[in-house]
């Protein structure tokens, strides 16, 4: 390194390595966060160069006349209640299941964490086409199976469809929470089990009084994880849906998108956003602080 | 059967246990419900448009036919998102890491004030979830005036990636002896030397688990490209593939092929470098 570098103070130094992180960061997630807020108490349409401050319209309106928020924020907290239970406890199941000594374990892992690499986008395409009332998979098998009585439009029928798109969601993100809970498994002692066995515990004692107890750190990432991924649920539904039929499959952070993007209400796409980051932020900020007060934990 | 003979016996026992068979089976009947969709799109893409529709879901191809995967490609415009594909996320990607892992050094191993504060913005950002906030986003970036290019798409990429990875190495660099570092301080070598000769090096493994993750997630994004990348000569292959959904989704051979396509390069990889995987989930897991 030059003269210039080796006089320079260690801190100094230190600034150097971190500005051009921490500039983009500021400057491109950080500033946006905060100018939502802003935008939120304001009327634009993404097109003229005046904003007027129009203080809390944006809120009132959203909460009371828009005939979609509702139904969205219903979707989302259902979507969240269900994709923290339903593919957590698959992903569990399985991880339990390759950790026991059966063959072909790494190619059922492989199997299984296939799908959560595929662009979400693929994921909803390839489910949209199995749903295809006349030709997908779903209902060609019915056919065959001699329950045509059974098919459905399973994308175009309201009271379904929202089903029909988490269905596609747990098949792409089980084998995400599965990866972890494994890895979560790795930490189990095994001197410990044999142990336990050779006291005289069950299949079921084991797995209550020692390998549970072990992954409770695990268990909680999983958790929150799989929470702050529902609430910003985003490509899968816009690819498989776009929110229909008749909004039954709205979600929040789509609905904000539609506001700003395409219907050019900016005010009330920011309002939307800024409740949501709310939710998050109702998730993230005690995870944190559980994180540092138990650093080994969360790594 | 050599290798089959030690199967199913539970850890220290010799005998074959009747729940791990039974639980094996279960296993496998799974995987193949887990598989059946690529295997249906495989079939799907090698029919013509009249063999989709007279024939079941599950019939062989008789006569695979590949001219699906030729129109689709220049019907989808391929070569076009390909190529933004492969621009953008071979600049992106070692950027990203480069410029985390620097910061991540000086977090680790600079004495600085502040540094908690900045550690905990970075873990704050890990969790930040930029699909709640695209139209700020793509205020900012039009305040820059980069709507439609490459750096648009970049610098927004790189802020929403960097927290994770700055988080992970740190916890990397944090981790390597004092040692190492102080005696080549001693010796009157700069933090930007020791950085890249000492630090950088030791931290490869990481890197690479790193690099194959966001290699993926950046190929596959797409709610950060649909408002940033409005026109269709920016695309990436995940706009692409949506639009030809919308707009050809009754020409299912060719659809199916599109979808192969787009996926085809990240599976490969995944194959490819499965235990990179991984180690990259495993270390922080954080992120998606």
């Amino acid at each position: 390194m030059s003269k210039a570098s080796l006089s320079m103070r260690p801190a100094l130094q230190g600034y150097v390595l971190l500005a051009p992180a921490l500039l983009v960061y500021l400057l491109f997630a950080v500033y946006p966060m905060i100018d939502v807020i802003r935008m939120s108490f304001a009327s634009w349409n993404g097109l003229s160069a005046e904003s007027r401050f129009v203080g809390i319209d944006n809120y009132r309106a959203v909460l009371t006349q828009d005939p979609v928020f509702w139904g969205a924020l219903w979707n989302t907290l259902w979507w969240t209640a269900l994709a923290v239970v339903i593919p957590n406890l698959i992903s569990f199941g399985l991880a339990l299941a390759l950790n026991q000594n059966v063959p072909g374990r790494s190619s059922l892992r492989v199997v299984f964490y296939l799908p959560v690499i595929i662009a979400s986008i693929a994921v909803a395409t390839i489910w949209k086409w199995m749903y295809d009332p006349f030709f997908g998979l779903f209902n060609s098998l019915l056919t065959s199976w001699g329950l045509s009585d059974w098919i459905v439009d399973w994308l175009g029928d309201r009271k379904i469809a929202l089903w029909s798109v988490f269905a596609a969601h747990v098949w792409q993100s089980v084998g995400f929470s599965m990866v972890l809970f494994l890895a979560g498994l790795q930490s189990v002692s095994l001197t410990l089990i044999e142990a336990a066995r050779i006291d005289g515990a069950g299949r079921w004692a084991v797995f209550r009084h020692v390998t549970l107890p072990a992954l409770t750190p695990t268990i909680t990432i999983v958790f929150v994880l799989s929470l702050i991924n529902s609430l910003k649920a985003f490509d899968i539904v816009y690819g498989m849906t776009g929110g229909g039929p008749a909004q039954s499959t709205q979600m929040l952070a789509m609905w904000a998108y539609t506001q700003s993007m395409q219907l050019g209400d900016f005010g009330r796409g920011a309002a939307i956003s800024v409740i949501l980051l709310l939710i998050t932020l109702a998730v993230v900020v005690p995870y944190m602080r559980w994180m540092f007060r138990n650093p080994e934990d969360a790594r | 059967m050599s290798l089959l003979s030690q199967a199913f016996r539970p850890v220290g026992s010799n005998r074959v246990d009747p729940m791990l068979v039974a639980l094996w089976l279960a296993l496998v009947v799974l995987a193949l419900v887990w598989i059946t969709p690529f295997i249906f799109i495989v079939f799907t893409a090698l029919k013509s448009s009249d063999a989709v529709m007279n024939t079941s879901a599950f019939a062989l191809p008789t006569e695979p036919d590949f001219g699906n995967f030729v129109s689709a490609w220049q019907r989808g415009n391929f070569s076009t998102t390909a190529f933004n594909g492969v621009i953008i996320t071979f600049i992106k990607v070692p950027l990203g890491l480069f410029i985390s892992a620097m910061a991540a050094y000086a977090l680790a191993k600079v004495p600085m004030r502040f540094s908690k504060v900045f550690l905990a913005l970075c873990v704050f950002g890990t969790m930040l979830p930029f699909q709640v906030m695209l139209a700020p986003i793509f205020k900012q970036v039009n305040a820059f005036g980069l709507i439609n290019t490459y750096p648009g798409i970049i610098l927004p990429y790189l802020a929403f990636g960097v927290p994770y990875q700055v988080f992970i190495l740190h916890g990397f660099f944090a981790a390597v002896p004092k040692e190492l570092s102080e005696a080549a301080r001693i010796d009157g070598a700069s933090h930007f030397t020791i950085f890249r000769r000492i630090f950088l090096p030791v931290s490869l493994p990481v890197l690479s688990a790193l690099l194959i993750l966001d290699f993926v997630a950046t190929w596959n994004e797409f709610a950060m490209a649909l408002v940033i990348l409005q026109d269709p000569k920016m695309w990436t292959l995940p706009l692409g593939l949506m639009n030809f959904q919308s707009q050809f989704q009754s020409n299912y051979g060719e659809l199916n092929a599109a979808i192969i396509m787009t996926v085809l390069p990240a599976a490969i990889v995944y194959l490819m470098f499965q235990r990179y995987f991984v180690a990259g989930l495993t270390t922080g897991a954080v992120k998606e």
